[in-house]
Formats: C-alpha cells, sequence, structure tokens
C-alpha cells in the first residue's frame, strides 16, 4: 500500500527523511517546507473566509472611517479623522458605549449570582433537573429578536402582560410606560438581560466536574451546609470560571444588539442604545456610513484587545 | 468529552429544608423564564383561538408567507453548517496534527477573531456582497455568518482532535498514510460526535441572526423566520383579533428554533461546553 508519494509525507517521523545521502541540512528543512505546504492546503479553505470578510472587511472599514460617503460607497469624500473625532464626541455614542459598559456589568452581575446559584443547585441531586435546566437555557437559545419582540410587547402601557400582572397583584401604581422613561426602559433591559444566563449556566456546570469531591465531603463532615459550601467553597474554587463568565459577559454585551434593538429600540431617543445598535443606525437609518465605520473600529480595538488578553491569560494559565 | 447536563452530581447531603428551598427557587426561576413564552400562546389564542394558527400558516403577511420563511431560514442555516464543519475540521487538522513553522501564532491569529461582533463588520459585508453579487442569495447571507462561527468551529475542533489517542494516528503514521489519508479516515469518522454538536450550534446561530438577512436580503420571498418578526409587524391592524393573529405568528416563527434546541439539546450544551476557551 505504500507508495512514494506517500513516503514523502512523513515530515512528523523524525529519522525517516527520505534518503541518507542528504545533505543534513536539505533533510532538516525538506520536511518542514513539505509540513508547511500540507498546512497551506488544509488551510486555504480558512484563509478564504477570513481573508475576504476580515482581512480585506477591516482594511475597507479603515478606509470608510476616513470618508463621508453613503451605502452606495460612490463618490466619497474624504475627511480624514473628522469621522472619528466626531463620533467620540457624539453624545449618543458616549451614552452608547456607556450603556454597552453597563449592561456588561449587569450581566456580570447575574452571571456570578443567580447564575451561579442555579447552577450550583441542579448539581446538587435534585429531580428534574435536566428539564430545568433546558427551561433556563431556553430564552438564550431560542431567536433574540422573538424572544425580544415578546418581552417588548409585554412591556405595552395599556395592554401589556407586566402591566396588568402589576394590576392583578395589587401594584397597579406601577404600571407604567416602560419605554418612555428612562429608568424604566432601564428596569426592562435589565430585567430581559436576567433571561439570559444560560451561557454561565453552561459553563459553571461544565467545570463542577472538575472540582474535587473529597473537599466538599471533607466540609459536609465539619457539618458546612450547602449554602456555605456553595458561597465559602465553590465559589472561590471557580474563580477562572467567573474570568471565563466575566469575558464572555463583556464581548456578548457587544453582540447584544437584537436584545436593544428588538426591545426598547434604543427608546427614549436613543438613551438606551448600544453601540451596536449606533452602528445600525447609522449605517442603515441616517446614511452616515463614514460614521458607523469609526464606530466599527472602536468596537473592533476594544474587542480584539480583549481577546488577546483573555488567551495570553489563559496561557499562563496553562 | 464531558456531558454538561451532568449526570453525576456533587457530592453533597442536603437537608430537606434546603431540598424544598432549592426546588422552591427553582420553580420560581422556571415559572419566570417561561413567562413570556405562556404569555404569547395566551396572546396568540385569545380572540379567534388556535385557528388563529392555521390562519397565520396559509396567510402571506406583507408578501411574506411563513412556511416559505422556514424552508429560507433553513436553507441557509443549512449552508452555514456544511462550510463551518468542512473548514473548520480542515483548519482543526492542520493546527492539531501538522507541525508547521508558525503554527502557534497562527492559531492564536485566528482564535484572536473570536471576539468580532457582527454589527462590526455590518459595513464592510455590505460592501463585499454588493461586490460579488450577492445581494438577495442565501450563500450571501450564509458566507458572513460562517465567518462569525470559524474561529470557534477552529477552536473547537483542534481541541477534539487533540484528544483524540495519539495511537491511532501512530498507527497511519506507521502505514505511511499522508495527511490527506489520515483526514479522511482516522480523524473525520471519530470527529462525528463534535461536528454534528457544532452543525446543532450553527444552525441555532443561522436561526437567530436577524442583522445579516435584514440588511442583505431585500426580495420578501426570500425573508428567514427571525427577519419575518420585524417584517411582517406592520401587515396586523390594531385590533384584538389582529394582535392574537401577530402572536400566533410569533410562536410559528419560534418553531424552527425550538425544534432544533429541544432535538438537539445534547449537542448543543456539550459543543458550548467543549468549546469554551480554556482548554
Amino acid at each position: 500500500m505504500s507508495t512514494e508519494t506517500t513516503l514523502r509525507r512523513v515530515g512528523q517521523v523524525p529519522g525517516r527523511a527520505t534518503s541518507v545521502a542528504r545533505p543534513a541540512r536539505r533533510r532538516k528543512r525538506g520536511p518542514q517546507l513539505k509540513s508547511l505546504l500540507i498546512a497551506c492546503v488544509f488551510l486555504a479553505p480558512l484563509a478564504v473566509f477570513y481573508g475576504i470578510y476580515y482581512f480585506y472587511g477591516f482594511g475597507f472599514l479603515a478606509q470608510v472611517s476616513t470618508e463621508q460617503v453613503s451605502l452606495s460607497f460612490l463618490s466619497a469624500v474624504n475627511v480624514g479623522w473628522d469621522n472619528f473625532r466626531l463620533v467620540l464626541t457624539d453624545s449618543i455614542f458616549q451614552r452608547s458605549l456607556l450603556n454597552n459598559l453597563a449592561l456588561a456589568a449587569f450581566s456580570v452581575f447575574v452571571a456570578l449570582t443567580l447564575g451561579f446559584l442555579v447552577a450550583m443547585m441542579l448539581a446538587s441531586g435534585l429531580r428534574a433537573r435536566r428539564l430545568i435546566y433546558t427551561v433556563v437555557l431556553l430564552p438564550s437559545l431560542i431567536p433574540l429578536s422573538l424572544f425580544a419582540t415578546v418581552f417588548g410587547r409585554m412591556l405595552d402601557t395599556r395592554d401589556g402582560a407586566i402591566n396588568e400582572l402589576l394590576r392583578n397583584v395589587g401594584l397597579g401604581f406601577m404600571a407604567q410606560d416602560w419605554i418612555v422613561n428612562e429608568p424604566s426602559a432601564y428596569a426592562a433591559l435589565g430585567i430581559l438581560l436576567t433571561f439570559m444566563i444560560g451561557l454561565p449556566v453552561i459553563y459553571y456546570t461544565a467545570d463542577l466536574g472538575q472540582v474535587n469531591g473529597s473537599i466538599l465531603e471533607a466540609a459536609t463532615l465539619d457539618g458546612a451546609s450547602v449554602w456555605q459550601i456553595f458561597r465559602l467553597i465553590l465559589f472561590p474554587v471557580l474563580r477562572n470560571t467567573h474570568t471565563t463568565v466575566i469575558i464572555a459577559a463583556v464581548l456578548g454585551s457587544f453582540r447584544a444588539f437584537d436584545i436593544v434593538f428588538f426591545s426598547t429600540g434604543g427608546q427614549p431617543g436613543g438613551r438606551t442604545g448600544i453601540i451596536g445598535t449606533y452602528i445600525y443606525s447609522s449605517a442603515l437609518g441616517s446614511d452616515r456610513v463614514g460614521f458607523a465605520a469609526a464606530a466599527s473600529i472602536i468596537v473592533l480595538v476594544i474587542a480584539l484587545s480583549l481577546s488577546l488578553v483573555q488567551l495570553i491569560f489563559g496561557r499562563k494559565n496553562k | 468529552m464531558t456531558d454538561s447536563a451532568n449526570e453525576g452530581s456533587l457530592p453533597l447531603r442536603l437537608r430537606i429544608a434546603d431540598k424544598w428551598i432549592m426546588y422552591l427557587i427553582l420553580g420560581v426561576t422556571c415559572l419566570v423564564f417561561l413567562f413570556p413564552l405562556i404569555n404569547a400562546f395566551q396572546a396568540s389564542i385569545q380572540v379567534g383561538g388556535l385557528m388563529n394558527y392555521w390562519t397565520v400558516l396559509t396567510r402571506d403577511y406583507n408578501g411574506v408567507s411563513i412556511p416559505l420563511t422556514f424552508l429560507n431560514s433553513g436553507i441557509i442555516a443549512a449552508m452555514h453548517a456544511a462550510i463551518v464543519c468542512v473548514v473548520g475540521s480542515l483548519a482543526g487538522y492542520a493546527f492539531s496534527r501538522i507541525p508547521f513553522v508558525g503554527r502557534t501564532a497562527t492559531y492564536y491569529l485566528v482564535l484572536i477573531f473570536l471576539a468580532v461582533p457582527a454589527t462590526a463588520i455590518l459595513v464592510p459585508v455590505y460592501h463585499i456582497t454588493s461586490s460579488m453579487q450577492l445581494f438577495n442569495s442565501y450563500l450571501g447571507v450564509a458566507m458572513p455568518e460562517a465567518t462569525l462561527t470559524l474561529p470557534f468551529a477552529v477552536l473547537l475542533l483542534k481541541n477534539q482532535i487533540d484528544a483524540m489517542p495519539v495511537s491511532l494516528m501512530e498507527a497511519a503514521v506507521m502505514d505511511r498514510a499522508g495527511h490527506f489519508r489520515i483526514y479522511f479516515h482516522v480523524v473525520l469518522p471519530l470527529l462525528r460526535g463534535p461536528l454534528v454538536s457544532l452543525a446543532a450550534l450553527s444552525i441555532m446561530w443561522s436561526l437567530q441572526d436577524f442583522l445579516f438577512p435584514a440588511t442583505l436580503l431585500r426580495d420578501v420571498s426570500l425573508t428567514t423566520a427571525a427577519q419575518a418578526v420585524q417584517t411582517i409587524k406592520g401587515a396586523f391592524g390594531p385590533t384584538a383579533y389582529e394582535n392574537s393573529l401577530y402572536y400566533a405568528a410569533l410562536m410559528l416563527l419560534a418553531v424552527p428554533a425550538l425544534i432544533i434546541i429541544v432535538g438537539g439539546f445534547k449537542y448543543i450544551s456539550r459543543g458550548m461546553t467543549n468549546g469554551s476557551i480554556k482548554e
């Protein structure tokens, strides 16, 4: 079954290089070059997608960010750094960036409290945990456009489910126009984000498998309650998972476009918007594509640096 | 590969009271989490009853027919999954089993793009799609979607190939099998489970995507389910009956996603677990 062609592919097996007679340098470099070539073939499809949508795309973003141009990308006017200056001093952009951070902070808070607690309880050997696990994950898995739309309609002033519920339980005075008032619009977004604890629950549940059971047994023998074990042993033990969860939440806040777009739509007056909705409305709503490009670059710089830090940090941890 | 909906639970001894408190907290959480779904279902049959579903299913709204959106979503999701599985497994193999110069650096370069949000590449994707004349085509949407999933796919599949027993590869190398043969005959068959997970995740993510279909598909006959949420909104009047119909439509639009989530739940949660970045 072996032929000359397969013989030449054995680059990774030391000492099996093709012929003894060759000079040492070439014997070393031949297989290396061969591996590189084969790797290139395996990586070529990936390179095509990355090349078009990321590398060329980012270059295009850089170019458009210095232009005043519409979505037809014709008759562009070079404006230099103006877009960046205007975007960074735009109060709506600043608010979007702050909202983005607030959103991330809130998701982290919910993940580390409710998400952690739910994951711990699910691992405590209760019945029906599979069912509960599915229900808890459901809102984060179904299309956000649907979930946020249904949720957005629940916020309706007149016949929205939330106001009706409040009236029914005698809290009618709390019934209000959720989207019109800024604080209540934020509250609504907060509730919506609380539904999105699925990913943290998955991470915690997965990492619980690596926890050393004997510590827990010892603690139980010493008379610790389950809640003490959760809080004093498992919470500190899972600190690496906390890091993963925090980074995922921050990166997730840049992806939260659908959540905001379909629930509050950035109302009132763009003040609950995030960078995602800012880019979308600049590009498609007001045709200020240069603004959208500049904002995209700002997001990419933040997100990619975070990603880089995580990779370096994660590598060190190993 | 660890099962995320953990079979084994922590070695804890629960007192009866603890157990009840847990059931109470989890029960309330479940009720709250199901509330939007229950609410939407109630609203959908409030006026007109279950017949509403049939009405919505057979009618066009702003030129959008709901069964057609299922087909459109399905095709895009399948393309997305196919691209991600093929491209991702080839790259994952290279990063795991071919020792080439600059492998680690390239691998990390690929992974950095895990963080790219869809909105950040919206402007270039619009331009690229128009230059390639892919507006109003399934592929035009599936390709940028797949590109966003690819970093995750490479991470997941490289980890899985890394975890394969070396002895199998060694046997193949002893047989003087080349990389292509090892990839096809040794790695791919063992990779079936992770590929199913990846495909399930890709389909789910594709069904979630509103942004790319909404910007790249203008032809109403190509509307996807997630996109239809917005497109059909204006077609429903302000009456109570029309409101019920709208909710029925929303419930129906969730059906493909619900099927893939419930049917592929094991694979989805497993894929998400194994794709977390730490390993």
